[in-house]
């Protein structure tokens, strides 16, 4: 094991990831979700499988999953979101809709 | 006159052996409460569910062809060994998931539900208008 390589790539991925939108995104999904475990598992799963498939496929990566729709997608998702909370309410009004 | 002193304790001790056997009471609740259990643990089965897959899709989308997993990239293919840069880059984004849910529930914490609400929903607003300059800059 080349414990200087590992050092590295640990040191260069916690300070890119440091305050970055997963990291805000996992931040703003535990403090309101039921479950703050379900959020880490769920961000844990997908940055190591987002890794996973970098080191594997590189810079294929662009041609199976086209990186603007994908981005796309989660900022619609993450809009949705902040929509949902801020102008309707969150938890609170879906039991009173349910009601 | 120390016998009579020293005959009860035979008794008092066979007393606590009595009660401590005694506990059998209780296991006929304990069917109810796992019942209960069962049913709680169904529901919050489906909201834990929900939460990961909500969190993981969106984190998923979002993180794909991010700046991390271009440097994941570049330093694997610099050293040759995919494996030792997987390896720190997990446990790197292991830490930082951590740090983050950790934050996240001492919010939820200090902050009164409402303004807990208003204040993610306006993260996560920032989350996706960065993405949003991602896409538009990519």
């Amino acid at each position: 094991m080349d414990w200087n390589l590992l050092g590295l790539s640990f040191i260069t991925v916690f300070l890119a990831e440091l305050g970055d939108k997963s990291q805000l995104a996992a931040i703003a999904l535990s403090g309101n979700a039921k479950s703050a475990k379900a959020v880490f598992f769920g961000s844990v799963t997908a940055l190591i499988l987002a890794s996973l498939i970098g080191v594997l496929i590189g810079e294929g990566t662009a041609q199976i999953l086209p990186t603007r729709l994908t981005k796309l997608l989660a900022a619609i998702g993450f809009a949705g979101m902040a929509v949902k909370l801020l102008f309707f309410g969150g938890e609170a009004e879906e039991e009173e809709e349910a009601a | 006159m120390a016998q009579p002193e020293t005959t009860p304790s035979p008794a008092a001790a066979f007393d606590t052996s009595a009660d401590i056997a005694a506990p059998v009471a209780p296991s006929k609740d304990s069917p109810l409460e796992q019942n209960t259990s069962q049913a709680s643990q169904k529901a919050s089965f489906r909201d834990v569910m929900s939460c990961f897959l909500s969190t993981f899709v969106t984190i998923f989308l979002a993180e794909i062809g991010d700046k991390t997993q271009i440097a994941t990239l570049l330093m694997s293919a610099q050293s040759h060994k995919p494996l030792t840069v997987f390896i720190g880059a997990a446990t790197a984004l292991i830490a930082t998931s951590l740090v983050g849910v950790l934050l996240g529930r001492w919010l939820s914490k200090v902050l009164t539900p409402r303004t807990l609400e208003r204040v993610t929903g306006v993260i996560l607003a920032v989350v996706s208008v960065l993405l949003f300059i991602d896409v538009a800059g990519a």
